[in-house]
């Protein structure tokens, strides 16, 4: 691994986060000159809507890729809290908001399940999310034997997923933008967010520095199953059904998200705003290419297209600068990278 | 005996389910339900071969369920247009293989993460065939495509013959080739396997490559079972491969990890489902056991760790 000082990745940052919004500048242009309404406000905000789940599994997923952690289990967490929430309100017959608290409460049991594994047992996340990814789905599968669906929700929760205020303003909107900016200032401006990187960087340096690391890292798996747990509450409204296979594939949407977004799958090195460009970028990719009458399969090429681009760029990027620096190769004595996860 | 603890415990929980099997549904073992439950289990064996070299070797491939169905769909539309076998099954292994290459220039050539490649490469096929095929089945395969124009049994009894050839093959090869032993080497140290005189990308590289080409027999080996060739075939593969090795022991911080340990999770994985259905249970429960069955394992590994610090 090479040694960067904090001005080269400062600067690499700014580059990388104008290469963002260069591609979703072209995106907006090429796309206001395919599909015909576009560019409206009402579009605009309609492409929000549609992401404010992935956006808060997405925000959630940043603090722990910035650990150096993974969760994969988000998808089949939403689909379980989807379930649950059906089967509190339909067959326990508890009022909505009774049951979306109990939903959260489930949200953050399962979030504890996967942060006792991974901090008490020290096994590597992307196997115990792995593991949790098939338990959750699973789950939701068994309780509802794969064919139940819950339907018929009451227009008041209902509002949360299509409801609008003034007319204009989607009813969820509030909420992504309160995570949002929830998010940035833990990540960005607390200290205990800025330990986040540390531990990413290096664990036992952290706790070295007197950080209690298995409490931090614990404590974001529990705020992901929160998170997964609020967005199910949010795709179940939206949607109006909930079903088994409620938010498949979200976990690896959000997971490219943050990773488009320029934060490193090792750890230590991210932005909540770069994670909230790349979420943009992916959005406007999906919503334009609709609007243009182009194939859906379009998106998700393109969305692996631009990943592997923007990661070789930066990949090809530093193996110049490496060698412009014509540093001779200096023996590096076990400062391999901690095991990959 | 205790250096195998670990894989003979999945060993012996495979042995207890034939073991519950024997006694409460003794009409599991006909040869017509053991060979299909086998078949059912060859790709995944396949898979979790590859994928054992790959996790060894420090890397991960989650796009191997996508390289999986673009295999099938080469191999279905090569036998189709009336090319002899032995083409069919280059052609599926060679398509795998390219695609492992392009897995392994991306991640040994450009050092990119390989959970985020093949994250990428994951979602680029699959999308790419849905375009290209339009969930189109390949039909019209002639009739020396289908169990190799053999009878079923045959057909079945070829289909395991061959996994366990080249199981065995495997398993000889990483324990005593030297190739075998680099996958070891760079996966427990790089830089002491690079000081070593062996080259980390190169191997890297090849795992990938061996990866694919693993991918594309397991898809003709299973294309072969059906009359026509699906399309959204193998989703999900990449996660049974990786459980598999996993509850098989090989551990994912790179370097450990027995083949015949992950024939042994194969077999445990693979015998879920057969298993609640002859019990008369749900047999929508399998992913949640599935799922119960690697936290378990892996619980327990995390367990006699911690415990063998203190």
């Amino acid at each position: 691994m090479t040694n960067h000082s904090p001005t080269d990745w400062k600067a690499f940052f700014l580059r990388f986060e104008t290469l963002l919004i260069a591609v979703l500048l072209a995106e907006i242009i090429i796309f206001s000159r395919t599909a015909e309404n576009f560019v409206t406000t009402g579009n605009g905000l309609e492409i929000i809507r549609l992401s404010v789940e992935l956006g808060l599994l997405a925000l959630v997923m940043t603090p722990i890729i910035l650990t150096g952690g993974i969760d994969l289990s988000v998808g089949s967490l939403l689909g379980l809290c989807a379930i649950s929430f059906g089967k509190l309100w339909r067959d326990a017959g508890l009022p909505p908001v009774l049951a979306a608290i109990l939903t959260l409460l489930i949200g953050a049991a399962a979030g504890g399940l996967n942060a006792l594994l991974i901090t008490r047992l020290k096994l590597p996340p992307l196997i115990v999310t792995l593991g949790s990814f098939s338990l959750f789905r699973g789950l939701a599968e068994a309780i509802t034997r794969g064919v139940d669906n819950f339907t018929g929700f009451p227009p008041s929760f209902l509002f949360l997923g299509q409801g609008y205020f003034f007319g204009v303003i989607p009813a969820q909107l509030p909420i992504l933008v309160v995570a949002a900016i929830g998010f940035w200032l833990l990540v960005h401006r607390t200290t205990f967010g800025r330990s986040f990187r540390a531990i990413g960087f290096s664990p036992e340096g952290t706790r070295y520095a007197g950080i209690p690391v298995d409490h931090r890292v614990g404590l974001v798996y529990v705020l992901s199953g929160v998170m997964a747990a609020l967005a199910a509450l949010i795709y179940v409204a939206r949607v109006g059904q909930a079903k088994a296979d409620a938010g498949t594939g979200y976990e690896l949407l959000a997971i490219t998200a943050v990773v488009l977004g320029g934060t490193s799958i090792f750890g230590g090195i991210g932005t909540v705003h770069g994670t909230l460009l790349g979420l943009a970028v992916l959005a406007v990719l999906k919503n334009g290419l609709t609007l243009s009458d182009m194939p859906s399969e379009l998106a998700g090429i393109l969305t692996g297209v631009l990943l592997l681009s923007v990661l070789a760029g930066e990949a090809l990027a530093q193996s110049i600068s490496r060698r412009r620096k014509q540093s001779p190769p200096t023996p590096t004595i076990s400062t391999s990278p901690k095991p990959q996860t | 005996m205790k250096r195998y603890f670990r894989e003979l415990s999945v060993l012996f929980a495979f042995l207890a389910i034939l073991l519950l099997l024997a006694f409460r549904a003794p009409e599991f073992f006909q040869p017509s339900q053991l060979l299909s439950m086998l078949c059912d289990a060859v790709p995944v064996l396949i898979a979790a071969c590859g994928m054992t070299l790959v996790i060894v070797c420090r890397q991960i491939d989650i796009s191997i369920g996508s390289q999986f169905a673009l295999c099938s769909v080469f191999a279905g539309l090569t036998a189709s247009s009336g090319l002899p076998m032995p083409v069919v099954a280059f052609v599926a292994i060679l398509c795998g293989a390219a695609m492992g290459a392009f897995n392994g220039v991306l991640v040994a050539g450009l050092g990119i993460p390989s959970i985020v490649v093949t994250l990428a490469t994951m979602v680029t096929w699959r999308e790419a065939l849905r375009w290209w095929r339009e969930g189109e089945f390949v039909s019209n395969l002639p009739e020396n495509f289908q169990w190799f124009g053999l009878s079923q049994q045959v057909g079945q009894i070829t289909i395991i013959g061959i996994a366990i050839l080249l199981f065995l093959f495997l398993a000889f090869a990483l324990k005593h080739l030297s190739a075998g032993r680099f996958v070891y080497a760079v996966g427990s140290d790089k830089e002491a396997a690079r000081l070593a005189g062996i080259h980390p990308q190169k191997v890297t590289f090849a795992v990938f490559v061996l990866m694919g080409a693993l991918t594309g027999l397991a898809a003709l080996l299973t294309a072969v079972r059906f009359p026509d060739v699906d399309p959204k075939a193998g989703q999900g593969l990449e996660l049974k491969a990786i459980a598999a090795a996993v509850v098989g022991g090989v551990a994912i911080s790179g370097g450990r990890g027995y083949l015949w340990g992950v024939a042994a999770g194969v077999l445990l994985l693979s015998s879920i489902a057969p298993a609640l259905v002859f019990l008369h249970l749900q047999p929508q429960w399998e992913k949640a056991l599935q799922g119960l069955i690697i936290l378990l394992a892996v619980a327990a590994d995390g367990w006699r760790a911690v415990r063998k610090k203190d």
